[in-house]
């Protein structure tokens, strides 16, 4: 006589890494000529940081602009307007939150 | 019909190690989630599997019904509890609830369950001696379903999308009732804008906590002195997505009958606490509430001990959601 197996179910949503999962993007050689994204969540000081980095690039390098996006909050994405931004006028971005 | 992917074991003991292998416990052994369990879960909320309690966007994870009921079997729930669990996931899941960053922080903050109604009494939760504590299944096996959701759903696993320093052993579970039948104070959750018929649950994420002894006050008046002092060395922190913070304060036998002796309600209290919280002094920190309903209060816990216990908020608002069944 075999018994029956257990059978019991997964509890998650899903595998924590996927084949084929987005990936960072290469990081371009200089800064000069690119359009820098700064990306804020918001959280302590973080608005102060990304400026501040902002400007400290603008003195290491040559890039041709700047958009800052600031989140409405930590555990929300930026606003699809905001994603249109840096999907089509970044061409490198940064991301950073502050506490 | 069931989504979740099926695994089969020879024994138990098979299944165990092989979800702990896998990272899917908090660590303590589980309850197997089989199928039939898991619809019975949902059977007693009256749920769909596929029915969505929230979802995590900057995570990219939807939560529904029969991942709750999984891990709900897991943490070793009786069907009974899961309406329960139910409203304590949404709960959590509500935008101002700010789930993302309460799970993910440094700080390690922890997730409060309050439980208010006639449910209370209807599954068991404990709200006297030892309620923060373990011997109640109710209390345990609900705050740990809501971690194991927040573990296996919300992918808020140590070293992956939580980062906590330390972390907390709250975070095992923490779940408890709110003594209603101790005085005519008005429930939490009647507070909160819920009908006193209704049960429900306050989910209040905590970054830190602070139990505060005081067996020398014998007037009210004293007694919120002493938890001030308390409350602005500490503070409560709103950033510009929240505006304005909520702070969870339990209130012990040994306090709330110097306020019943000499006739103050809750209102009173929150009326003084806000009023003479609002201009911090040197050394103190802002104590950022809207009003006085910011401070949620709520009478719990056994005789003997003078302590009142202050639950101050990590970046969320404490959310209330009526218990559906």
């Amino acid at each position: 006589m075999t018994s029956k197996p257990l059978i019991a179910l997964d509890p998650t949503s899903g595998p924590l890494q996927r084949k084929g999962d987005r990936e960072l993007a290469a990081r371009p050689p200089t800064l000069d000529g690119q359009v820098i994204g700064l990306v804020t969540n918001g959280l302590g000081r973080s608005e102060d940081f990304m400026l501040a980095l902002g400007d400290e690039i603008e003195r290491l390098a040559k890039p041709s602009g700047a958009v800052h996006i600031l989140k409405a909050g930590v555990s929300v994405p930026p606003e699809p307007t905001d994603w249109a931004r840096l999907t089509s006028e970044v061409s490198v971005a940064v991301t950073g939150f502050g506490g | 019909m069931l989504h979740a992917a099926r695994h089969a074991y020879d024994d138990y003991a098979a299944l165990a190690e092989d979800y702990d292998a896998r990272g899917w416990t908090d660590g303590l052994p589980i309850v197997p989630p089989t199928p039939e369990a898991v619809e019975a879960f949902l059977a007693a909320a009256n749920l769909a599997p596929d029915t969505i309690l929230g979802e995590v966007p900057t995570r990219e994870v939807v939560v529904t019904a029969e991942h709750a009921a999984i891990n709900a079997v897991m943490a070793g729930c009786r069907p009974a509890y899961f309406p329960t669990v139910v409203a304590a996931v949404r709960a959590h899941l509500h935008e101002k609830g700010n789930c993302h960053s309460t799970t993910g922080t440094l700080s390690g903050a922890s997730q409060i369950v309050v439980v208010n109604g006639a449910v209370r009494e209807e599954i068991g939760i404990e709200s006297g001696e030892g309620c923060f504590g373990p011997g109640f299944r109710a209390n345990a096996t609900i705050g740990r379903a809501l971690r194991l959701v927040i573990r296996n759903v919300c992918r808020a696993i140590p070293g992956y999308l939580d980062r906590a320093s330390f972390a907390s052993p709250f975070r095992y579970s923490f779940c408890f009732g709110e003594n209603e039948s101790a005085s005519d104070w008005t429930p939490l959750h009647v507070h909160r804008g819920l009908d006193v018929n209704e049960s429900a649950v306050t989910v209040h994420s905590a970054m830190s906590v602070s139990e505060v002894a005081d067996f020398e006050s014998r007037t009210p008046e004293a007694i919120c002195d002493v938890w001030l002092e308390e409350l602005l060395r500490k503070g409560v922190y709103a950033d510009r997505f929240l505006q304005h913070g909520t702070i969870l304060i339990v209130i012990g036998p040994e306090h709330q009958r110097f306020f019943l002796e000499a006739g103050w309600s809750k209102e009173q209290i929150r009326q003084r606490l806000f009023e003479k919280s609002r201009k911090p002094g040197p050394g103190q920190r802002p104590v950022s509430v809207a009003g006085p309903e910011g401070f949620m209060l709520v009478a719990a816990g056994g005789r003997g001990m003078a302590s009142t216990w202050f639950f101050f908020p990590h970046l969320a608002w404490a959310i209330t959601e009526k218990i559906r069944t």
